[in-house]
């Protein structure tokens, strides 16, 4: 039964990478999206959704920005709802951070690998093999990517469960573990804040990003609220400075 | 040398390729290399009939490419299209392909992970957590119909500006929308940092003090006193100390890494929760 169970979650992983690398008709490589896909398929969709909605907003604004690697929040979030149909939401949410932060290993490692596609093309190229290339690309460009996250499923459910036993045992049998880990989950999505702001030109226009802040903190605005506050003060913003060349 | 006609089966062709493998064998080397070269095979095996011409045009479109894959990169690849169909030699197309896919990326990384997405799925998931199955549904929803209209109406759209697209992107045009998100996302991320980020401190501080004569117990709440300087101090001395290492140039797994140990230790010792 787990080994079923570890077939289907583990195409799932593989789904949730490939339609990252494609289509984007899910983009199940969000926690939200991957958790709640999760949760259908082991038959518990309100795991599913607590521990991607959680996962979800730790991750908020964490994206590979050109190829970087960020935790795998993907993976940790399928683990995490699988784990925590039988052992409870918090142990599968305990586990499912640091499923996220092994898998980045694995991450760098499959971008590594990935290279031999690189090489394989050229190859086909110099050859003029247009039918090499074309069943290299859609037979097994995707499969390094897919089985990376794929294989480390499967094999965590399949055969995880000893270990996830003892975790769940010592979680609580030590309560303050939990608590440290509740704090943490607070405070990981300021990676997510921390990337965005890194990849927005902050120093150019401070003043915009201090007026988000106080519709929030003080004037207690929702965010929907918020995005509509701001596209009124971006479009003011430029009909004052092009207004001069337009006129 | 002028190109052959492309039909809209080689375009459609051109464009599912796009959509179903741009970034399938994405690797350090390269990046997107693999897919765009996927993308462009049915159009060079029109456009160029010579086989040692179609050899060069495939070699040469396995260079290094990577952009936003869905705000940006379809304009690149439909005004490179028109420009291959136009007769291009492969220096013009390659600076296209080079130009373009750096500025293009910022903008498509501001509009979608920024604001669009930060929306979406902090709605989604907020419903999710109250139990709402329609949360993630309804994300879902606004994932499948507008990131799929989002490409197809750029790719073909560039398709039909052609190297027109070049003077439209010259223009200024792109320049005043970029702005405008950047500015959107400047105030979207202002109010959500502070709105998802948590973090508090039980401590309190007891002291005995005499009124009067009369010994009373003051217990006077840290969080209280932080929360009358400024409320979301904490959340923003994290994202801040978030925001700071990764300018160093440290990489995100050992900025998280860092708030764990913030995080836990803090947690565990009763510092936070």
């Amino acid at each position: 039964m787990n080994i079923v169970m570890g077939l289907i979650l583990g195409a799932w992983a593989y789904y949730c990478v490939y339609d990252m690398l494609g289509p984007t008709f899910v983009m199940s490589f969000r926690p939200l999206l991957a958790g709640f896909g999760a949760g259908i398929l082991v038959g518990d969709i309100q795991t599913g959704m607590q521990v991607g909605a959680t996962l979800e907003l730790m991750g908020l604004g964490v994206y590979t920005y050109g190829g970087a690697t960020i935790p795998d929040y993907t993976v940790g979030a399928i683990l995490g709802t699988y784990f925590g149909k039988t052992h409870g939401f918090e142990t599968g949410l305990a586990l499912a951070i640091p499923a996220a932060l092994l898998l980045t290993q694995v991450d760098i490692l499959n971008r590594f690998l990935n290279f031999i596609f690189a090489h394989r093309a050229d190859r086909y190229a110099a050859e003029g093999d247009v039918k090499g290339f074309e069943r290299m690309m859609v037979l097994f460009s995707h499969v390094i990517w897919g089985l990376s996250r794929g294989l480390p499923v499967f094999l965590a459910v399949a055969f995880g469960e000893g270990l996830v036993k003892a975790v769940s045992a010592f979680f609580e049998a030590n309560p303050w573990f939990n608590k440290g880990l509740s704090v943490t989950g607070g405070i990981l999505p300021a990676l997510g804040f921390g990337m965005l702001l890194k990849i927005m030109p902050v120093e150019k226009y401070p003043a915009f990003l201090l007026l988000g802040f106080v519709l929030y903190a003080y004037l207690k605005i929702p965010l929907v609220g918020i995005a509509l506050a701001a596209i009124a003060v971006a479009l003011i913003y430029q009909q004052l400075k092009y207004r001069a060349k337009e006129a | 040398m002028a190109g052959a006609k492309l039909t809209r089966a080689d375009l459609m062709s051109a464009f599912w390729r796009h959509l179903f493998m741009i970034q399938c064998g994405w690797n350090y080397e390269r990046m997107q290399n693999c897919g765009y070269c996927y993308m462009m095979l049915p159009i060079l095996k029109k456009t160029r009939p010579d086989p040692e011409d179609f050899k060069e045009a495939f070699q040469t479109n396995l260079n290094f490419f990577n952009t936003n894959p869905f705000v940006g990169g379809p304009l690149i690849f439909g005004a490179h299209i028109a420009l291959e169909e136009a007769g291009a030699s492969l220096e013009t197309t390659e600076g296209l392909k080079v130009g373009l896919m750096g500025p293009l990326a910022g903008v498509g990384d501001t509009l979608l992970w920024a604001l669009y997405n930060s929306i979406i799925f902090s709605i989604g998931s907020v419903m999710a957590l109250q139990g709402n199955i329609l949360g993630p549904i309804l994300t879902w929803l606004l994932v499948l119909i507008p990131y799929f209209a989002v490409r197809y109406w750029q790719f073909f759209w560039s398709y039909r500006q052609g190297a027109n697209m070049i003077a439209q992107l010259g223009s200024g045009a792109i320049g005043r929308l970029t702005e405008a998100a950047t500015l959107v996302g400047l105030i979207v991320v202002g109010g959500f940092a502070p709105s998802i980020v948590s973090l508090k401190t039980p401590l309190k501080w007891v002291r005995d003090v005499t009124i009067r004569g009369e010994t009373v117990t003051q217990t006077i709440s840290i969080q209280e006193n932080l929360d009358a300087i400024m409320p979301y101090l904490l959340p923003v001395l994290v994202t801040g100390l978030a925001y700071y290492l990764l300018k160093k140039g440290w990489n995100p797994v050992r900025v998280i890494v860092v708030l764990l140990v913030i995080g836990f230790l803090g947690g565990a010792l009763g510092i936070f929760g």
